[in-house]
């Protein structure tokens, strides 16, 4: 524990030490120091965004207002589909083409299509949908594949119906699975949502207030945002990681 | 450990409770096909211990599944009490090698599983998972989860959990095979005991010829693959019984020579 927390700082340490370094010889303005970059961020926490008049936590909620619904929606419909597909196997043997078809796409690589087709506030949602989508599908279906078959044995010779082995055996048993797919998706997606914002400015958030930054040539502003969103991702990812951790762990499958 | 209700049962004919006639199963894949079982009929009484041994792969475990229901017979027919047997059924119980518990509940909400799938209300639930966790020692434990059981507690959930259903038999698929020596022989001596409190059906396959004849009431020796039966062992012993007995050590002696010629290795 001390070990890697001695390990981390030291990194951190290096890395702004090295950022720092590189700005000083560059000596160009795109590339700020770490000291201006935490200026332009203190200013942000302070007074927020002078041309918009918004605040930082204003960019920070609309843009996980946005991750929030893009996930919500991708476990909706990832969570039943992967349970069925991976119950199925002819359901599994026609969705797998289009499933690896669709998969390896970038979900960045749809965010102009969305947001230009369908509107500037649905669109966004729908490119965090397919980033977070496909990590919640595969895991779930290789969780129900996974299912150790004297479980679903056991419940059966114990008078379990179809039904009931669906619901009391496969679904816990897949919960731990979907839960490591959350934690992948919620890291796509956050990278997701920061893309689309820079096609969406209506929208706000951290992502527009990026692409406002750099445009304005402003570049400790825009060093700022990317500070921001690495800590939101961090995060992000880090709850979870911990929810997945105790869940499992609750459930007595910590090995998932 | 009262010996007399184990020991001195006495049968008559038509008492048997379960018929297992002319049972073929034969697998079939895209190139092969291997029978296992060829022409099985055994009957087995009301509340007797019937181990079943034989050569590895011989298709016990096989044998196991189809009383289950597990999977389907290629032809023949398994009764129990009179009802003939399609598919999987809470009249049939089943102990697990693996003990096959369910790692997200506690060892009560494991016992009342099949309580609960059947619609029993809670409180009748919970009150015959208490008194199936006293008889096999787990009372103590009912709220654990199962990861932090040892491997002789965990079966003694995976017995209580077939046995609260009260079903009219229990197959016991080498259930004391994951454990170490010492913990099978309590829990062999755990199960005698269990057995004399209830009077419960139980069809017990192992690979310990020991474990068969410190048990059984009857020994059935299957030969090699396809098995059928080709000798069954009465043992009218009272229990518990001596290991180092030489009648004991005699009848193991006997069986294992019996294995011995179906093993398909040699």
């Amino acid at each position: 524990m001390f070990r890697t927390a001695v390990i981390t700082v030291t990194t951190l340490v290096c890395f702004i030490m090295a950022w720092w370094d590189v700005a000083v010889l560059l000596d160009s303005t795109a590339i700020p120091t770490p000291m201006e970059t935490w200026n332009a961020l203190w200013d942000l926490i302070e007074n927020g965004d002078p041309m918009t008049g918004k605040s930082l936590s204003d960019y920070i909620l609309s843009s996980l207002k946005t991750l929030l619904q893009g996930f919500l929606l991708a476990l909706v419909v990832a969570f039943p589909l992967g349970l069925l597909i991976g119950y199925s196997r002819t359901l599994r043997e026609f969705t797998e083409p289009v499933i690896e078809v669709l998969r390896p796409i970038a979900p960045i690589a749809w965010a102009p299509i969305f947001i230009l087709a369908v509107n500037y506030t649905v669109g966004p949602i729908l490119v965090v949908f397919i980033g977070i989508f496909f990590p919640l599908l595969t895991n779930v279906v290789f969780g129900v594949k996974k299912i150790d078959n004297n479980l679903m044995d056991a419940a059966r010779t114990l008078g379990a119906n179809q039904v009931q082995v669906f619901t009391k055996v496969m679904i816990p048993s897949s919960i731990p699975y979907l839960m490591n797919g959350i934690k992948v998706g919620l890291g796509i997606g956050w990278m997701c949502i920061v893309a689309a914002e820079l096609y969406a400015p209506q929208l706000g958030g951290i992502g527009f207030y990026l692409s406002e930054q750099a445009v304005a040539g402003f570049w400790p502003g825009a060093f700022a945002a990317i500070v921001v969103i690495a800590i939101l991702g961090i995060v992000t990812t880090g709850l979870a990681e911990f929810v997945h951790k105790r869940i499992s762990t609750s459930m007595g499958m910590s090995n998932v | 450990m009262s010996e007399d209700n184990v020991n001195n049962k006495t049968y008559v004919e038509g008492d048997e409770q379960i018929h297992i006639r002319n049972l073929h199963k034969t697998y079939v894949t895209d190139e092969t096909s291997v029978t296992v079982l060829e022409d099985f009929t055994l009957d087995i009484r009301k509340g007797e211990l019937i181990s079943i041994v034989g050569p590895s792969g011989c298709g016990k475990t096989t044998l196991l599944r189809l009383i289950a229901g597990l999977i389907p017979p290629t032809s023949g027919t398994i009764t129990i009490e009179g009802r003939e047997c399609e598919g999987p059924g809470s009249d049939r119980g089943m102990v697990f090698q693996d003990f096959a518990l369910f790692p997200w509940r506690t060892v009560r909400k494991n016992v009342e599983f099949g309580m609960e799938v059947a619609g029993i209300p809670k409180e009748e639930r919970r009150a015959r998972a208490e008194r199936y966790l006293e008889i096999v020692g787990l009372q103590d434990f009912a709220d654990s989860r199962i990861h932090e059981l040892s491997g002789g507690m965990k079966q003694r959930v995976g017995i209580a959990r077939a046995m609260v259903n009260n079903p009219a038999v229990i197959l016991m698929d080498e259930p004391f095979g994951a454990l170490d020596a010492q913990t099978r022989n309590l829990m062999q001596a755990g199960l005698l005991r269990i057995l004399d409190k209830t009077d419960q059906t139980i069809i017990f396959i192992t690979h310990s010829v020991d474990e068969a004849i410190f048990l059984s009431d009857r020994i059935v020796i299957l030969t090699k693959r396809p098995a059928s039966i080709k000798e069954i062992v009465e043992i009218p012993w009272p229990r518990p019984r001596d290991r180092a007995s030489p009648e004991f050590t005699a009848l193991r002696k006997r069986i294992l020579e019996e294995l011995e010629k179906e093993n398909v290795l040699q």
